[in-house]
């Protein structure tokens, strides 16, 4: 094999090189990245439907005020934060928490343990990593949530539902609308994740009625 | 070296590979796109509460049944003249509601009895109205959604000894001339602490009532032991000021990466293909070259 020979071989060698690492760089990117999180919440929902007749005396007394929410624990996703207060923006959203790391009450929603939903609201993650309610898609009808509240008393809450909207049809009213009973809201982010505007394309709402 | 030759076509198939490869791989990164997961209600509950509005009539107990089910739901014992259950918090489909003399055995016929149809989501008041010669049920779906800022309220005139009554809140009239066992609709009032009036033919009642933003209410006006009474029922409750849409609670910082861009390994692989396809025939040409100058040798 001459000088000229070898040259060329050794550029041919070099392409099938560079098109089998090629070819095997392609059959990567067929498979994304996992993210850290599950699965996107399903859509999951009971009712507490009772078993045994409710034999209850018949209440019309104004039930008593009750006291500003303090912190949040949800034992189910290890959730144990304070909670902040929360306004609104300019454009009328709630303002959502600083940091990633502690959840807020909507402060113009109902106290939680008072009749109507009461709205917190957390971050599913930061840029960097998790957020307070990175496990929120996790929850299930029947997992129970803890406020207590500025006073050292706790309300008990119960999942009834986990579900999860695109932002650009949020159910306003379904979400955040007058109910007849003591009920929670958590709120956070989920869905696919938008590069371009850094935003999360969907929340994900759990649904909780005091369980007294 | 002989293997080297055939580089060329080794190279052209693996082109072509790459080609079949690629087209699923472009078209699974386009769909990644669109897969986002969506609901539509909160859950699938609904609620219903009862009360006894009829003056003359004795307590009675009140049993609510699902639809096909002998066991009662709720049974509330010895309901009285003015009472209200709090709402409970039932599945929605079909219900009827059994009231019996209090005391009496739960499986003696009822003295009246209404099916009530439940939808989710949905709130509904059973009342049982008028006087005891004409008792009867009435079913109401409660509102549960106000006008930005503002509160609903209504009016029930459960007082036999007025035929009529007018009923005001902060000077509006809210409810003019009722007459006995009939609700008014919901309205919207501008929220605040006022004073409810209701005048009647030789009676009238006075009470603060505060209508907060977001709230809905019932008001009762019932006989009392002193003339009328007002009672002021909360129907519902949600934010004074309904937030906009969603919010923005996340960063991205743990988001799923779909499928990377295949076109940069298209472009190794194709320039891989042009080298191997060129050194191939670069080497075969070297070679066709090479040989006149060797064969006299070879044969000598």
């Amino acid at each position: 094999m001459t000088g000229r020979e070898r040259w060329w071989a050794v550029i041919a060698c070099a392409g099938v090189a560079a098109a089998i690492a090629g070819i095997g760089g392609l059959l990567l990117t067929r498979h994304g990245t996992p993210g850290l999180r599950p699965a996107a919440a399903a859509q999951v929902v009971a009712f507490p439907a009772p078993t045994a007749p409710i034999v209850a005396a018949p209440a019309t007394a104004p039930p008593l005020p009750v006291a500003a929410p303090a912190a949040l624990t949800i034992p189910e996703i290890g959730v144990r934060t304070r909670l902040i207060t929360l306004g609104l923006t300019a454009q009328g959203t709630i303002q959502v928490p600083p940091t990633t790391s502690v959840a807020g009450w909507y402060t113009r929603s109902p106290r939680p343990g008072a009749v109507g939903p009461a709205i917190i609201l957390g971050h599913i993650d930061s840029t960097q990593g998790p957020g307070v309610f990175f496990r929120l898609p996790e929850l299930r009808p029947g997992d129970p949530i803890y406020v207590r509240r500025s006073d050292g008393s706790t309300v008990d809450f119960v999942v009834t539902a986990v579900q999860s909207y695109l932002k650009a049809r949020f159910p306003t009213q379904a979400v955040y609308g007058p109910t007849p009973d003591a009920e929670l809201r958590l709120i956070t982010c989920g869905g696919a994740f938008d590069p371009a505007t850094s935003h999360y394309l969907s929340n994900i709402v759990v649904y909780a009625t005091e369980s007294s | 070296m002989k293997y080297l030759r055939n580089i060329g076509r080794v190279a052209l198939l693996l082109v072509a590979s790459v080609l079949l490869l690629a087209a699923p791989a472009v078209s699974a990164a386009a769909a990644a796109g669109g897969a986002v997961g969506q609901g539509t209600a909160g859950s699938g509950t609904a609620w219903i509460r009862l009360a006894h509005l009829s003056p003359n009539t004795p307590a009675v107990d009140v049993y609510l049944y699902s639809f096909g089910n002998p066991d009662a739901q709720m049974v509330l014992h010895h309901v009285g003249y003015g009472d209200v259950s709090p709402y409970l918090a039932v599945p929605d489909g079909d219900y009827s509601v059994a009231m019996r003399g209090a005391g009496a055995s739960p499986t003696s016929p009822p003295v009246l009895s209404a099916s009530i149809r439940v939808a989710a989501g949905s709130a509904y008041t059973a009342l049982a109205v008028g006087p005891r010669s004409g008792l009867r049920i009435r079913v109401f779906r409660d509102d549960l959604s106000t006008p930005s800022g503002q509160a609903l309220v209504r009016v029930v005139q459960a007082s036999m000894k007025h035929a009529q009554v007018t009923v005001s809140w902060g000077g509006k009239v809210i409810a003019s001339k009722l007459p006995f066992a009939s609700v008014t609709s919901y309205q919207a009032v501008s929220p605040g602490a006022e004073t409810v009036a209701v005048t009647a033919g030789g009676g009238d009642a006075n009470t603060a009532v505060t209508l907060a933003a977001g709230s809905i209410h019932t008001l009762v006006v019932l006989d009392g032991a002193k003339g009328l009474e007002i009672d002021n029922l909360e129907d519902a409750d949600g934010s004074s000021q309904l937030p906009a849409g969603g919010a923005q609670t996340g960063f991205g910082g743990t988001a799923p990466r779909g499928p990377g861009s295949p076109l940069p390994w298209l472009e190794v692989i194709a320039g891989g293909s042009v080298l191997a396809v060129g050194g191939g025939l670069g080497l075969r040409r070297s070679r066709r070259a090479a040989r006149p100058e060797r064969a006299p040798f070879a044969a000598a």
